[in-house]
């Protein structure tokens, strides 16, 4: 009998084990493969990628976030009510700067100073939520985000261009933070080998850039292959291969598709039962199946949410470049999304 | 009585730090501006076996700043000249950096009294960013970060003509004196002598 008890046991054990070997097997083949096509077809994978998953891992990731939602405030209400406003004002502002730029005869300082401030309005919203954030945990003290963001928007005064940069290629990191907090929540025993192989991205980004480095910038022969280019930052670094940035750049964004499409729909309570197309199912996000929810908000929602992939899938196969820009403007309000919805997850 | 002895005492302190400090020294005059007759660009050379003359291109954009620079009107303008160009912005800078040491500072000191808050940890990792941010920050001015040279770029060059393919570099585009050059145009490309092994 304890003999059966012991090969059950074992039995179980190893095949938790062979399911994290799996998931490990899964990181590596994804984080290779999207360097190998990242490094070897730029422009076209780009084009590829943002056609196919622009769209869909945003309804992902507002699913996501609805899912993350609490059917009452209560609490957190001063923290959801600065979050939500912060939101709407930044993104506001943000998709009225081209607009001016269009619109005024700005000099490149003034635009400059628009833009920094801007950035520094981001800096101040974050910092704002994270103190109240803070509030809600007394054993922690989070009142160092206050240095840090003067530091932060201080070199951002130094460079605006050059911070907003930066965001283009922090943003899709933040992906993989999202996924370390949901599996701490649904798969702690793949915390460790997750984090090792975060741990080895840095070497991953290393070779690519050592490899890279010395290539001939892609030509910009047409509008589209220029504006991808300057998308990451070719025109702000003029000594670095734009090979180097877009492959970069790429190779950072597949991470962050794949995590928000694949990876966090498979961990998510929801579909652990392997029913992947649950996923459609808007009765399932606990805000919507709650007694005292919001079902038919949610489903609009999130139908609205995916007539708007539908609708961007059409823009870019009638005018890619168009919609690509209007797309990457818009985005800013997904990026800033994250930020509460991180920090409630700290 | 008091009073107007503290007035006198702080306009005596004020009369001496300023004489002191040179605050009374007139606003030096502007010094007239320098006109740049350079533009740094890229040069893409292409061996091209059906085309019968040498043909030398340049972007319109190239050439409206380049003129630009010449009539002495900025144009865009390189990261660190950026910062040090721009007076309103490096002073919000210096000021949002200054308070950020200040702040941090207090905090730092605040938090290590209540070992309750951080940890030793998380107390060395604060430092060492703070030390890192600064250092980076003076890195990044002083365009420590400025990377290989641009002579670099070119080393291929040779062996790229030589297998008919094109070759991409850095380039700064100068305006020099008429009889400065003999001929039209002239390219230095900065290369070096290489022996056989391919070694310089």
């Amino acid at each position: 009998m304890q003999n059966a008890f012991e090969i059950q046991i074992t039995s179980g054990a190893a095949r938790r084990a062979k399911r994290t070997q799996l998931f490990v097997a899964a990181l590596a083949l994804c984080t290779i493969s999207s360097a190998l096509f990242a490094g070897w077809l730029p422009l076209q994978v780009s084009i590829v990628t943002v056609f196919l998953f622009a769209g869909p891992h945003n309804w992902f990731e507002l699913r996501y976030f609805l899912m993350r939602l609490p059917v009452r405030f209560g609490r957190s209400r001063a923290f959801f009510l600065t979050a939500f406003t912060g939101l709407g004002i930044l993104t506001i502002t943000y998709l009225s700067l081209p607009l001016i730029y269009r619109a005024t005869v700005w000099t490149n300082e003034a635009w400059l100073t628009l833009l920094g401030s801007w950035n520094t309005l981001l800096l101040a919203w974050v910092c704002v939520l994270a103190l109240l954030r803070g509030k809600q945990k007394p054993r922690s003290n989070w009142t160092w985000i206050i240095p840090a963001t003067m530091l932060v928007a201080a070199l951002n005064w130094l460079q605006p261009e050059i911070f907003s940069l930066t965001l283009v290629y922090v943003h899709p990191l933040i992906a993989l933070w999202f996924l370390d907090r949901q599996l701490r929540r649904t798969k702690p025993r793949w915390l460790k080998a997750y984090r090792r192989f975060l741990a080895v991205l840095p070497f991953v980004l290393s070779l690519m850039i050592w490899q890279l480095s010395q290539t001939t910038s892609l030509s910009e022969d047409n509008g589209l292959f220029w504006r991808i280019t300057q998308h990451s930052g070719a025109e702000l670094l003029p000594n670095i291969s734009s090979h180097l940035l877009v492959s970069v750049h790429l190779f950072l964004e597949m991470l962050h598709y794949g995590v928000w499409i694949v990876a966090l729909p498979l961990l998510g309570s929801l579909v652990q039962s392997g029913n992947y197309a649950r996923v459609l199912d808007f009765r399932t996000v606990p805000i919507a199946k709650h007694p005292r929810g919001f079902p038919k908000l949610v489903g609009t929602i999130l139908a609205l949410g995916a007539v708007v992939v539908v609708v961007l899938w059409i823009g870019f196969a009638v005018d890619y470049p168009t919609t690509r820009d209007i797309y990457f403007t818009i985005a800013i309000a997904h990026v800033m999304a994250e930020a509460p919805f991180l920090m409630k997850m700290l | 009585m008091k009073p107007i002895l503290l007035i006198a005492c702080v306009l005596a302190l004020v009369a001496t730090t300023f004489l002191v400090v040179n605050a009374d020294v007139p606003k030096p005059k502007p010094s007239p501006k320098e006109t740049r007759n350079y533009l740094y660009s890229s040069l893409e050379v292409i061996p091209d076996p059906t085309e019968k003359d040498a043909v030398l291109q340049i972007r319109q954009s190239d050439l409206k700043e380049l003129r630009a620079a010449l009539d002495g009107v900025e144009g865009s303008t390189t990261i660190a000249a950026a910062i040090t160009n721009s007076g309103p912005r490096t002073i919000i800078a210096g000021l949002l950096l200054c308070l950020s040491l200040s702040i941090g500072g207090v905090w730092l000191v605040r938090s290590m009294r209540s070992p309750s808050t951080l940890s030793r940890g998380q107390k060395a990792v604060a430092i060492l960013l703070v030390a890192t941010a600064t250092i980076g920050v003076a890195a990044f001015i002083t365009r420590a970060n400025a990377g290989p040279p641009p002579s670099y770029r070119w080393r291929n060059l040779p062996t790229a003509l030589a297998s008919g393919k094109a070759h991409q570099g850095p380039i700064i585009i100068q305006v020099v004196p008429d009889d400065a050059i003999s001929g039209g145009l002239k390219l230095i490309l900065p290369m070096k002598k290489q022996n056989a092994n391919g070694e310089e």
